[in-house]
């Protein structure tokens, strides 16, 4: 933000501005916070009552009753249920994700599997807001263009394709066709990826769908920035184009974009759970997948309480720039 | 829920990506020859993450940690085409004058990786631990008590009653492992391939040079698991892997077409029987079997719910026993009989029956829906309710009067009547109580030649065919793709695919 544009908002940065945006932005994480603690209640208690028996599901058909009794007696699963939610409440907030109907700890299953999934997402959030930020510029700036024709349409196919049916054809063609591209992920030792080319086709197959909102957003949130008074004035002072985009029409319409980011953090997220499985790629909706077949609660709610801190933090990052925003233009 | 459908989804798309490709090449047909050694071969199987497991000991879901663990480990036996049964650790067995006893004879110079030879503790002590963990079902003795030692290289066996099946029964279930070893982070097996390194249900497996059988020629086998057979499906097709084991009809069929693989057909996989209940309920009246036994097409069946990969089959179960009976007649659609016996038994057609199933064997739920719409030609009107696993076998397996069931052990007659059709088995599928048939498996049990095994086996299938509970109308093929660079590929279906010590690869 430079002091020209901050001039322009009329307002300052002071000591009383501060402390109101940082009650703000307290109340907004205590929020998202309470909201993150119902999710994950609610998640528990769903897993906890679908039909059919977890301990079964691990120790086969051959179990007796007795044999399952004493396997849920010695995991605790024989305790009613807010008294386990709360005892993997107050491990997670320890850290300690808790215990699979297994018997292994779930933190050891998680280790592994939640880096490759955040680099997954991670990629395919970035290459969305790449390509949202050009392709919406370039749509909202040559309204006119071939380009812009092009983007109208395809952005509203690609929302309307689910990711998996995005992953099949790239694989169809990029894989198995064309032979460029690898079909399936391979690990290394670590049990990460092994090259940056087995991400190629996960990340598009997440990204690709994801882009098409993102674009429209974008565009739309630049046309109504660029229509707003103060960029005519600027017009009118001979600023020229990059100096108005930079400082008069990006800064209105990033909280937007953000906001719209940090929607798609969730999408991706869910995507992943599908594309994950097409290309074998060892994240956490394999796990996921696995826990809800074996009804195992405290698995399936780490997996969400991670991926909902992840989203909870992404959604708080947008407030705080909407806050800062609006601060500016107040 | 979405998640399923949604996988289900991707499934099916992966699939008309797959048959598209399908269309580029032709089929061709791999040369053999000298085996020819050295090389790594890479093999895809399927495996849940949360399934996960290394002890193998305990229930091994994964087809991926089954194959690790049975080219790790070795056990007592292993299957064969004929007998079924093979020598594996145990180099041969006898039963003893009490009928009751076996002994099984340890393979001489069979030695862990670290060469240690195998001792009987070692056996014994692996033995009981198997039974504690699994019970009769893997190890069928009463108690550890009737596992002791025979001398320095043998083990002698006792179980209730006399049973000749005994060397069958411990087919590739009973690892041997050290005596005392609870922890398999690094497994030291007797095997034909050691473990270099684990991850994930991934695995690396090496050479063992100095097995006591003839040592493989590969150089190594890498493992790599899959969550789904269309991903599994798409790596062998673009060679990240050279076999892709058990990846399922469908696949098969599309990869028949391109150049350079080979579609293996390994026969009598996989039985995916209708269940219906003898013992009470709508199916009770053996006239009511035989009617629901007549309705199904069962050409058809073959043909749409496993892509032709299977054959037809004559409600017997272990069809690939080395003593099925052929002479029994091959049942076909007469829906005019099946309408009178319907009639006769005054079956109730006014009501809506419920065909309970889940998606666990490939074409599983589509047979239930084929035979649902088949069955309204004859007027009987079925639901199919599709349950989810855990629910069938919580609500369903064992007490519903109609559902489907699947099985992959199909080369014994006898190893269905004592799981899932005499009296006393606790996974009594179709509540089937025959005083004839418990007798005619007592009589296989107890035989001493195999003329009176014969005899009491064509008695168990003839009761099956006549008034069992199981409506078999076909045995799938496993299917698994290989690059035409692989050879020496199992054979066997069930859990004979894991056989791959004898595989071997062309420069």
């Amino acid at each position: 933000m430079t002091s020209e544009s901050l001039r322009f908002a009329g307002s300052r940065w002071t000591p009383s501005v501060a402390a109101a945006s940082s009650r703000r932005v307290a109340t907004a994480l205590t929020q998202r916070i309470a909201v993150l603690i119902v999710v994950l209640i609610v998640v528990f208690a769903t897993v906890d009552l679908l039909p059919g028996n977890g301990v079964r599901a691990v120790l086969g058909r051959d179990a007796t009753d007795a044999q399952i009794a004493a396997r849920e007696a010695a995991l605790g699963l024989d305790r009613p249920l807010p008294v386990r939610f709360a005892d993997w409440l107050g491990g997670l907030i320890r850290g300690d994700l808790g215990t699979s109907v297994r018997g292994t700890s779930v933190n050891d299953m998680l280790t592994d599997k939640f880096p490759n999934t955040l680099i997954l997402g991670g990629a395919a959030i970035l290459v969305t807001a790449i390509a949202a930020v050009c392709f919406g510029a370039l749509w909202s700036f040559f309204p006119r263009s071939v380009a812009a024709r092009a983007l109208s349409s395809t952005t509203i196919a690609v929302i309307a394709i689910p990711e998996f049916v995005i992953a099949v054809g790239l694989v169809f063609v990029f894989a198995l066709l064309l032979g460029w591209l690898p079909a399936v992920t391979t690990t290394g030792p670590s049990g990460a990826p092994a090259n940056a080319a087995v991400l190629v086709l996960p990340v598009l197959a997440l990204a690709i769908p994801q882009s098409g909102w993102n674009i429209r957003v974008t565009r739309a949130a630049l046309d109504e920035a660029a229509g707003m008074p103060h960029v005519a004035a600027a017009e009118l002072d001979g600023l020229t184009r990059r100096e108005i985009l930079a400082r008069h029409i990006l800064p209105i319409a990033a909280p937007t974009l953000a906001a719209s980011l940090a929607t798609t953090v969730g999408m991706v997220l869910g995507g992943a759970l599908v594309v994950e499985t097409i290309f074998n790629y060892p994240g956490l909706g394999t796990v996921l997948a696995g826990a809800v077949t074996d009804r195992d609660a405290p698995v399936v709610a780490a997996v969400v309480a991670l991926t909902g801190v992840v989203i909870t933090m992404m959604l708080v990052l947008a407030d705080l720039l909407r806050a800062w925003a609006i601060r500016t233009r107040a | 829920m979405s998640i399923s459908r949604r996988h289900f989804l991707a499934g099916s798309a992966g699939v008309s990506a797959l048959a598209v490709l399908a269309a580029c090449g032709s089929n061709n047909d791999s040369s053999s020859g000298a085996p020819q050694s050295g090389g790594t071969l890479r093999v895809g199987a399927l495996g849940k993450t949360s399934a996960i497991e290394q002890d193998p000991h305990q229930t091994l879901n994964n087809n991926s940690d089954f194959l690790i663990s049975s080219l790790v480990f070795d056990a007592l036996t292993v299957p064969g085409e004929n007998p079924n049964t093979a020598p594996r650790l145990a180099s041969r067995w006898e039963q003893l004058g009490d009928p009751r006893q076996w002994r099984f004879v340890i393979a001489e110079g069979a030695a862990f990786h670290d060469g240690t030879p195998v001792s009987s503790a070692d056996v014994v002590w692996s033995l009981r631990r198997l039974h504690e963990i699994a019970g009769e079902t893997k190890v069928p003795v009463t108690s550890p008590g009737d596992i002791v030692t025979d001398g320095p290289s043998a083990v002698r066996i006792t179980t209730p009653a006399p049973n000749r099946d005994l060397p069958m029964l411990l087919r590739l279930m009973t690892f041997t492992v050290k005596q005392g070893t609870t922890d398999f982070a690094r497994p030291v097996g007797t095997g034909p391939f050691t473990l270099e390194s684990f991850d994930n249900g991934n695995a690396r497996l090496v050479r063992n040079p100095n097995w006591y059988a003839t040592p493989p020629t590969l150089d190594a086998i890498e493992v790599t698991r899959f969550e789904s057979t269309t991903a599994m499906a798409n790596a062998v097709l673009s060679n990240q892997i050279d076999l892709a084991s058990n990846v399922g009809a469908v696949a098969g069929r599309t990869a028949e077409g391109r150049d350079g693989y080979t579609v293996m057909r390994r026969s009598n996989d996989v039985v995916i029987p209708v269940v219906m209940r003898t013992s009470d309920g709508p199916f009770a009246d053996v006239r009511v079997r035989e009617a629901m036994r007549l309705i199904v097409d069962r050409d058809a069946m073959v043909k749409q719910a496993i892509s032709g990969y299977g054959v037809v089959a004559n409600d017997v179960l272990g069809t690939g026993d080395p003593t099925y009976d052929r002479s029994l007649p091959q049942r076909g659609r007469d829906l005019d009989k099946a309408k009178a016996l319907l009639a006769e038994a005054r079956f109730d057609l006014t009501k809506t029956y419920q065909l309970f199933t889940k998606d666990e064997a490939v074409g599983e739920v589509d047979s239930a829906k084929l035979f649902a719409g088949q069955a309204r030609d004859a007027g009987i009107k079925i639901d199919v309710v599709t349950q989810d696993s855990n629910v069938f076998y919580d609500e369903t397996w064992l007490s519903a009067p109609l559902y489907t069931a699947n099985w992959g052990t199909n080369d014994s007659v006898v190893f269905f009547a004592s799981k899932t059709m005499y009296s006393g088995t606790k996974w009594n599928e179709t509540g089937f109580h025959d005083a004839a048939f418990d007798s005619a498996y007592r009589r296989a049990l107890a035989a001493r030649d195999d003329a009176t095994y014969q005899n009491a086996s064509h008695d168990l299938q003839r009761i099956e065919y006549e008034r069992g509970g199981y409506l078999v109308w076909g045995m799938a093929d496993g299917v698994d793709i290989a690059s035409s660079r692989v050879h020496g590929l199992p054979t066997l279906g069930g859990f004979g695919r894991v056989q791959l010590e004898r595989a071997w690869l062309t420069n």
